[in-house]
């Protein structure tokens, strides 16, 4: 076994004891990793080939190609930068500027209002070694970290001894999920750890919960039990540092962040209270953080010669619905497979440029194909945890593939 | 052609939840053209009497659609301890995206974990497929 150890870029966790087996420069075995790692490192069984308007061709001349609809569009759109480098998506904000684009990435439709809150500071936050190390209460709010970050549990939020916990989960951490079902990570909370909410039930139960806190009798339309309302606010009164690990469920269900701020304020009148996104893909924390510090924002942005503009208007989704991008350069997401299909079918219509380590259903699509490198296996860089902690990476193997920071230099040089 | 092909269905309109899954996601990663993420994503979980309601078997194949789209997907019971008629579970998925509403109210991000759909007994028609999605 290769005595290094690697970073898994399977999700935004990016766990850095990856143990690799290698045998004539191919990887054979992955250890330590979670299935949705092991899988990801191994990489996919249809890698993306370098071709223009469906024909197969070499790197030079597809990237000749996408500079060529760049350069040729008006408004073009970047978009993707999820599972992205950080290098890759630096240049990627200035082809943007470049070509007076719009660029956004997929946080717009997920875990982007969580991101600025904290980047802005409206949110108090902490380290997952902090949760290791000090956390006692565990809130998993519309999060089902067994599935989406499965060793997020076991390697620093439940499980592991740290040094201000020494005695185990079972007398050291409370474990909590608030969801609208029986999750996996429900189940692993317990028998009394799942408080199920209906469906957008989330505002009423922060409000209820918030009352609670301040002595107030709690309340919710759903007539959720007083008595156990009661019992979780006596729980996390009681906790010295306490974690809301903050899932899709409870951001969408969400008409704004003042119920949040709210509780959260409270909870730290009371106790001691952090708040981490479960981001998903392994750099979409890096891309808003980069976007913030050239522009100001961590997404929605549309370049204007020196003006920079932001809003919902210059989302992905608006700016497809509304038919105002005429290009679509797309790196380290997939579209076509996450967003609603009548939004997406307008990728269709328009020049559309696909760079991937493999086939997306975006790529099948795409007029111009770019291959490049999976990064953390095959090239290395640097990524921004879910946490905010930047973690460089390094490559398991060789390959012949460039990097998609290199792809994306490649691009702006010919711009 | 059964006798059956020539009764209506009953239609039932069912409020989805999507979620995640390690495994689906797994699938998805190895090959999102493969048989294995086509069978843990075109899946949807009933409450045992939407079930009923919809004088299906577990296992059969459901039409669901609504102004979005439609899709053919397998229908299960969920096994959650707490009942939820009316309300079906789908691992989100380009699947469930095609049911997804455009709209999002100029906020720009869709409801992609509450919408509605109108759910009928395909009769034995094919799960969709990823590139009938596409």
């Amino acid at each position: 076994m290769d005595n290094d150890y690697y970073v898994c870029t399977g999700c935004a966790l990016l766990c850095d004891d990856i143990g690799v087996e290698i045998e004539g420069g191919k990887l054979t075995k992955v250890h330590t990793a979670c299935r949705k790692g092991v899988a990801f490192i191994k990489g996919c069984r249809h890698p993306l080939d370098s071709t223009v308007k469906g024909e197969r061709t070499d790197v030079d001349l597809a990237v000749k190609e996408a500079a060529s609809i760049l350069k040729n569009a008006e408004n073009p759109l970047i978009f993707g930068h999820a599972n992205s480098s950080s290098g890759a998506q630096k240049i990627a904000i200035g082809i943007a500027r470049r070509t007076n684009g719009y660029i956004d990435d997929t946080s717009s439709f997920c875990h982007g209002p969580t991101v600025e809150a904290i980047i802005e500071s409206k949110l108090k936050t902490c380290t997952l070694d902090d949760v290791r190390h000090k956390a006692d209460v565990l809130i998993f709010w519309g999060s089902d970290p067994a599935n989406s970050h499965p060793r997020h549990m076991s390697r620093y939020s439940y499980f592991p001894r740290g040094k201000e916990r020494q005695r185990g989960w079972e007398e050291d951490r409370t474990a909590i999920t608030i969801d609208v079902r029986k999750s996996d990570t429900a189940e692993i909370c317990g028998k009394n750890g799942l408080y199920q909410i209906p469906v957008k039930g989330d505002t009423e139960f922060m409000e209820a919960l918030t009352s609670a806190l301040s002595g107030k009798v709690p309340k919710t339309s759903y007539d959720f039990d007083k008595k156990r309302l009661l019992e979780l606010a006596g729980i996390l009164k009681k906790a010295k540092f306490g974690v809301i690990f903050a899932g899709l469920g409870m951001i969408y269900s969400l008409e704004d962040f003042e119920p949040l701020y709210r509780f959260m304020d409270k909870l730290n009148s009371v106790s001691s209270f952090h708040l981490i996104p479960m981001a998903g893909h392994y750099n979409m924390r890096g891309f808003n953080e980069n976007l913030f510090k050239e522009t100001g924002y961590i997404n929605r942005v549309k370049f204007n010669g020196a003006e920079v503009l932001h809003g919902p208007e210059y989302s992905v989704v608006e700016a497809l619905r509304k038919k105002e991008v005429d290009a679509a350069l797309v790196i380290g997401a997939d579209p076509l497979s996450s967003l609603p299909r009548s939004i997406v079918r307008y990728l269709e219509e328009i020049p559309l440029i696909t760079i991937d380590p493999c086939q997306t259903l975006t790529s099948t699509k795409a007029d111009v194909t770019i291959p490049c490198a999976l990064v953390g296996v095959e090239s290395g860089g640097a990524a921004i945890r879910m946490d905010g902690v930047e973690v460089e990476l390094k490559p398991m193997v060789e390959t012949d593939r460039l990097s998609d920071e290199d792809v994306m230099k490649r691009i702006m040089e010919e711009l | 052609m059964g006798f059956g092909q020539f009764l209506s269905s009953p239609e039932v309109k069912l409020r989805i939840v999507t979620y995640r899954d390690a495994f689906q996601d797994a699938a998805k990663v190895e090959s999102l053209f493969g048989e294995e993420y086509e069978r843990l994503s075109a899946t949807i979980l009933l409450d045992a009497k939407d079930i009923t309601k919809l004088s299906i078997k577990e296992n059969d194949t459901l039409i669901l659609k609504n102004k979005s789209g439609s899709i053919v997907v397998k229908a299960v019971e969920s096994g959650y301890e707490q009942p939820h008629p009316g309300t079906a579970y789908m691992v989100n998925s380009p699947w469930s995206n095609v049911l997804v509403p455009e709209e999002a109210g100029g906020t720009g991000v869709p409801a992609f974990k509450d919408f509605e759909v109108v759910a009928s007994n395909s009769k034995g028609a094919k799960v969709t497929g990823i590139k009938d999605i596409v």
